[in-house]
This record gives C-alpha cells, sequence and structure tokens, in this order.
C-alpha cells in the first residue's frame, strides 16, 4: 500500500511545530511496510490535490494567513474535486478556519474563507486568545477516546455543527462553547497543537485508515508499539487532572 | 522624599539579602510597590545602553559591562539575566545613593524583549543594542510580528543610538521605526552558499511584504538579505567579520578569538565591537573582555565528572537550540545527551517548538543514549522516536536520576536543559564535578 500525501503551504505555515504531525504520519506508515509519498504545495505551485489521499495544512500567524490566501482561494474548485473524490482533509488552525466562511483577525480585517462549512472565526476581543493544554473527548469511527493537544489561538470559531470533540480541560472552538473543532468523517479540522499526533496515535492510525480507504478497500493497520505514546497522553491528562478512564 | 524612603527600604531588603547569601528581584518589586515610576526618578549622569533581542542578550551584556570595566570604567549591570522589570530595577537600586543618583560611569542592561516598551520611555536610554528576533514561546512572546511592532511603537520618538545586527531583516525594520536615532550595524560579510531550512522568520520582506531574497545565509533567517521591490536590505555595515578561521575571527586588520567558536557567539561579539567603536573603547579591551569574560551559566558551561567532560548547554527556542545541536553535531567521540525539558511559565508552556528544532542532527550512531527528563519528559523522547532515533532512548523522572544514568555510560555528555531545569540540573551536577 501507498499513501499519498500533499503538505499544503509547509514552509509558510509551519508554527508551532506542526511538521511534527507529519513526521508521526510518515513513520507510522513505514513502520507498518507502508510507502509514504509526500509531495508539498506552496503559493503557485501546479499541483492536482485531487490525486492524494490526505491533504495536510498548519497553522501560521494572521501576517501568513493573509499572504496564502488569494493562491488558496484559485485552488477553491481543486480542492472541492478532491473532497469530491474522498481525499481526507486534515487541518490545523489557520487551514481549519479558512474551510469556513470568513477570518476577521485581531486589527480587524475580515478574510473570506473558502465557505466549505458555515462555521466562522472572530479573533477575540482585547487580543484575548486561548492559550494552554488541552483535552477533548472525541467520537470517531464508533471509538471514544480522549486527545491531548496544546491550543494557542485567538480566533473564536462559532456555528459548528459536527465539533471534533466536547472540552473536558481547556478552551476549544471558543471560550464558552465546550466543543473543539471540526469533523465530519472525511475532514478534521483543530485547533490543537503540540504537536497532535504524536501523543494520539489512535488518532494518527484513523486518520491513515480513513486516507487509505480512498483507494483501498478497508485496509488494516497492524498495532504498533505504543508505550510511550500512551504514557506521553496519560502525562497530560495527569497534568490536567482528569481520570484515565473519563 | 518618597523616593528616599524606597531607596532606603529596597536598599535594607538588598542588605538582607545578601547576608542570607540570597539574590533575586525582590528588592525591585519593593521599590515599584512603593514608587511606581522609580525609574524615572533616579538621577542618570552617564549613558544608559540596554541590550535587547532573542537570543544572546545575556552573552552580549556581560561583554559589553567587561569591555567597560578593562578600559577602567565602572558598570551597573544586571549580570545574571535578571531582566525584567523587577530585576532591573533591583540591579538600579543596588548602584543608587540615598539621594537617587547612580554612582557608576556606565549602566548596561540587558532587558526582555517583551519588558522593553514599558521600560524604554522610562529610562534616558543613549543605545540600544538589538541582537535577533527568534520564535521563541510563542505562547509567552505572542506572535513574533506583535512583538516587534510593540517596540517599534515604544522607540517612534528615540533620539539616541541604535546598535543592530544588520543581517536580521527583522531587527533592521526598526532603524525605519525610530526616524530621529542615529543608527550603527554589524554582521557578517562572508561568502557562504548553504541554504538553510530552518525555521526561518525572514521569508518575507517586514516592510512591504515581498519574497526577501538572501546572497548568504549564516543562520535560521541571518544572512545578507534584500528585497527586490522595495529594497530593503544589509546596509553598509560598520562593524563586520570578513574572515572566520576555527575559534577566531577577523575584522578589519585585527583578529579576534572566542572559547565557544559558534557563529552566534560571534554575533555577539560584533555587538560589542560595534559598542566599542562608537564609544572609543580600544579592540584591545574588547578582545581581553572575550577571553575573560565569565561564560553565562549553561552557555556551553563545561564540567569534569569522573573523567568525563559534561557540556551543559540552555535551549529555550529553535533557532538557539538549532546552534547548540550543530556544536553537538561536530564531537568527535561516542557520547550521551541527557535532555531536561520543563514547561513552567519561564520555559514556556507550550513545548511544540522542540519538533522545530533540528534534533536529527544528533539523532545518529554516535549518540549512544538520549535520556529524557523534566516535566515534558515523554514529549522530549517522543521527538527522539519520531526523528527516527534508534539507539538507547531512556524516561527518567527526575534529574537526579537522569543525571546518575548519565555518569554510568562513562562517556562525554551533552546536557540540553530548559531554564528551569537549568539550576537544579546545574546544582546536581556541580555537587559531584571537580
Amino acid at each position: 500500500m501507498k499513501l499519498k500525501v500533499c503538505w499544503m503551504y509547509h514552509d509558510i505555515m509551519d508554527l508551532y511545530g506542526d511538521r511534527g504531525n507529519i513526521m508521526v504520519l510518515k513513520k507510522r506508515c513505514l513502520d507498518r511496510g507502508i510507502d509514504f509519498d509526500m509531495q508539498t504545495c506552496g503559493i503557485g505551485d501546479e499541483v492536482d490535490l485531487s490525486t492524494f489521499d490526505l491533504v495536510f495544512f498548519g497553522g501560521g500567524a494572521d501576517r501568513e494567513q493573509g499572504l496564502i490566501i488569494e493562491d488558496l482561494k484559485k485552488r477553491k474548485e481543486n480542492i472541492q474535486q478532491a473532497l469530491d473524490q474522498q481525499t481526507f482533509f486534515f487541518l490545523v488552525c489557520g487551514g481549519y478556519q479558512l474551510f469556513g466562511k470568513y477570518y476577521v483577525d485581531a486589527n480587524g480585517n475580515k478574510i473570506e474563507g473558502l465557505g466549505f462549512f458555515d462555521y466562522e472565526t472572530t479573533a477575540g476581543l482585547n487580543k484575548e486568545r486561548c492559550i494552554g493544554n488541552i483535552v477533548i473527548e472525541c467520537e470517531m469511527e464508533e471509538e471514544c477516546f480522549l486527545v491531548v493537544g496544546f491550543e494557542n489561538h485567538g480566533g473564536q470559531t462559532k456555528h459548528v455543527q459536527t465539533p471534533f470533540g466536547h472540552v473536558l480541560a481547556g478552551y476549544g472552538n471558543d471560550v464558552s462553547s465546550k466543543k473543539e473543532g471540526f469533523y465530519n468523517g472525511q475532514v478534521l479540522g483543530t485547533y490543537l497543537h503540540g504537536p497532535l499526533l504524536p501523543k494520539n496515535p489512535k488518532l494518527a492510525d484513523i486518520i491513515i485508515k480513513k486516507s487509505l480507504s480512498k483507494r483501498y478497500e478497508s485496509p488494516q493497520l497492524e498495532a504498533l508499539d505504543d508505550t510511550l505514546e500512551i504514557a506521553a497522553n496519560h502525562s497530560i491528562l495527569k497534568k490536567l487532572n482528569i481520570s484515565v478512564d473519563s | 522624599m518618597m523616593r528616599t524612603i524606597t531607596i532606603i527600604l529596597s536598599k535594607l531588603s538588598l542588605y538582607i539579602l545578601s547576608i542570607l547569601n540570597k539574590g533575586g528581584s525582590f528588592p525591585g518589586k519593593i521599590a515599584l510597590t512603593l514608587c511606581p515610576n522609580i525609574l524615572q526618578k533616579l538621577v542618570y549622569h552617564q549613558s544608559v545602553i540596554l541590550v535587547t533581542g532573542t537570543n544572546g542578550k545575556t552573552s552580549t551584556a556581560n561583554m559589553i559591562a567587561e569591555a567597560c570595566m578593562v578600559a577602567g570604567k565602572s558598570v551597573a549591570i544586571n549580570t545574571k539575566g535578571d531582566n525584567l522589570r523587577n530585576g532591573i530595577t533591583t540591579t538600579l537600586m543596588k548602584y543608587t545613593t540615598f539621594f537617587g543618583r547612580i554612582k557608576t560611569d556606565i549602566i548596561v542592561l540587558e532587558v526582555d524583549e517583551l519588558t522593553l516598551p514599558s521600560i524604554f520611555p522610562q529610562l534616558p536610554v543613549s543605545s540600544l543594542v538589538v541582537t535577533n528576533f527568534f520564535r521563541d514561546q510563542l505562547d509567552r512572546a505572542k506572535e513574533m510580528e506583535q512583538l516587534i511592532q510593540g517596540i517599534e511603537k515604544s522607540i517612534h520618538h528615540y533620539e539616541g543610538n541604535l546598535l543592530l545586527n544588520g543581517n536580521d531583516p527583522n531587527v533592521m525594520r526598526l532603524a525605519k521605526a525610530a526616524p530621529s536615532a542615529t543608527t550603527y550595524t554589524y554582521g557578517m560579510n562572508i561568502d557562504m552558499e548553504d541554504k538553510v531550512e530552518e525555521t526561518n522568520e525572514g521569508k518575507f520582506c517586514p516592510i512591504c511584504g515581498s519574497f526577501l531574497q538572501y546572497t548568504s545565509h549564516y543562520y535560521s533567517h541571518v544572512g545578507r538579505f534584500h528585497c527586490e521591490d522595495c529594497l530593503f536590505a544589509t546596509p553598509n555595515l560598520d562593524i563586520s567579520i570578513h574572515k572566520i578561521d576555527e575559534d577566531t575571527f577577523v575584522v578589519g586588520e585585527e583578529s579576534f578569538t572566542v572559547s565557544n567558536p559558534a557563529l552566534y557567539t560571534m554575533y555577539n561579539c560584533l555587538a560589542v565591537l560595534l559598542f566599542a567603536k562608537v564609544y572609543d573603547i580600544p579592540f584591545d579591551c574588547v578582545r581581553q573582555a572575550f577571553l575573560q569574560v565569565k561564560t553565562p551559566m549553561g552557555r556551553n558551561e563545561k564540567f569534569i565528572i569522573q573523567d568525563q567532560p559534561w557540556v551543559m548547554n540552555l535551549i529555550k527556542n529553535p533557532t538557539g537550540a538549532n546552534e547548540v545541536l550543530k556544536q553537538v553535531e561536530k564531537a568527535q567521540e561516542d557520547n550521551i545527551v541527557i535532555f531536561a525539558l520543563n514547561d513552567n511559565a519561564q520555559d514556556g508552556t507550550d513545548v511544540s517548538w522542540i519538533y522545530d528544532s533540528d534534533f536529527e542532527r544528533i539523532l545518529h550512531k554516535q549518540t549512544k543514549a538520549i535520556i529524557c527528563c523534566g516535566q515534558r519528559a515523554h514529549d522530549a523522547a517522543l521527538r527522539m522516536k519520531y526523528g527516527g532515533y534508534d539507539g538507547e532512548l531512556i524516561l527518567c523522572e527526575k534529574l537526579q536520576d537522569a543525571f546518575e544514568k548519565g555518569m554510568s555510560y562513562h562517556q562525554p555528555v551533552y546536557v540540553l536543559t530548559t531554564y528551569t531545569a537549568m539550576l537544579p540540573m546545574r546544582t546536581i551536577i556541580r555537587r559531584e564535578s571537580i
């Protein structure tokens, strides 16, 4: 098997160690004998996103976000095509925000999003930011598990119909909703950095499996030794006084 | 009157702390509580030099002070890196007379880059030295752009000297923000063809937003840059290195030797040489200062334990960590690495920066074991695992255990530590070192 991955704006949207997500996806594929074929897509690059199994798009500062938006808009049709062809999208922070209706930054500038989904994002009042460790409870592929990460965002995202998880500790999409991210079975948007995947091996494997299923029928992933990953996940739960079994 | 009472009480607490053999910034805190604008009430007859930036502040400020002392001047300086408001006030309280007059010939203060905007207007600054701006503990420092904008605003009416790193576009933009200031610059003038692929804040011109071009890249986004659209570029440098040979570098006709031959050390030295040029301090004094200045704690600090060399380095952000990792990579023999990763406020509560740092440089066969400890030991270990390390990866809950484990190999040890793990780790190491 082979996983075909596209990392969008890898050279611009790379705040908060998001490249760690790619490292995890890669190693977890290679350790199972699955080829990992990754390409990057920068501003102006001619890339057909619909040919990939997985598209990853990380976070950037306001300034960077403003720089990529024109390029991103030109790709809207191609992204729709990729969605129609079952490509999985994994979006962190900025990427997540831009798939919604719009984003208003800390200076009041409104950036129109791609509008694939109904949510919208506005920078917090008085430049407030949601910063800190976070734990959410997720239900994906009929499994319920705890995901840990670190959030650092000014944007307050509202009107998310299908959140990624329920917040047990931390903020999430905004200061009050107790919901985090967006997930519809094919697109996963989240504010969780850390980077997200090293301490959440179950989530990493679900992303790999969902992506592979674009071209392979019910792909199976053999189990890996996740002792260290699970211990790391639990160490954050402990830090935030969350019981491992909750 | 209030000023005198404040000074007396603050000095009294300094005296008590000194009897107890303790330091800290408590005396400054007392002073600021009693008299919030105490800094403006002091009398300054001498030059006030501030040193700020992401990396190299402590070393640069210490070397500037040392050069002044070699030249026979008395200096007020916050040597221990106490660079926040309370620490700076503590330093000034120490050197003031009861009538609020600072006694020394010169004042050299290292100032945290987030504290600078609030402290700058309260001091009669003669020179502001800026080393570099890198991504640093983003949860604390906000995004770098906001940080620089804050500094730009505070220096808008400044009429003193700016001593800037001419190879850092994020630093050079300050020259435009302070139109009445006199700008002097330092940097490298060496051709290097290596393409640097490190976390990088210098992709775009900070003035017009176009892509920046580099004719030479020295490290991270530091290099000889220019923007083809608005012509913002590395200026003609007032002081520059045009040749490096191992631990010696050449400026004009003069050569200088440093104990830690890393590029970032040489940048710190350049800042000191530029200061010396502007303030007429003979280069011979500077040369001597480079040799005799005490390396700050945890900056390539060396120990011998049971006949084995141990080297301790503070790492706190990707750029600093990358320069340290380059040094460790150069090691000639098999070695052990101890990585102590904490996530207290001073370390940065967000540890994701370890993924922006190039640990791959040391994840090879010569690194026999990596011992991860500290509050986020698990994160540290996962970083190594996913970086592809296949040597011995060890988790230790306690720093003491990590130290003992490190000693058990009887091989050279490199200790990498974040801020709050450094002092306890150093205490453990010093207990055993000769």
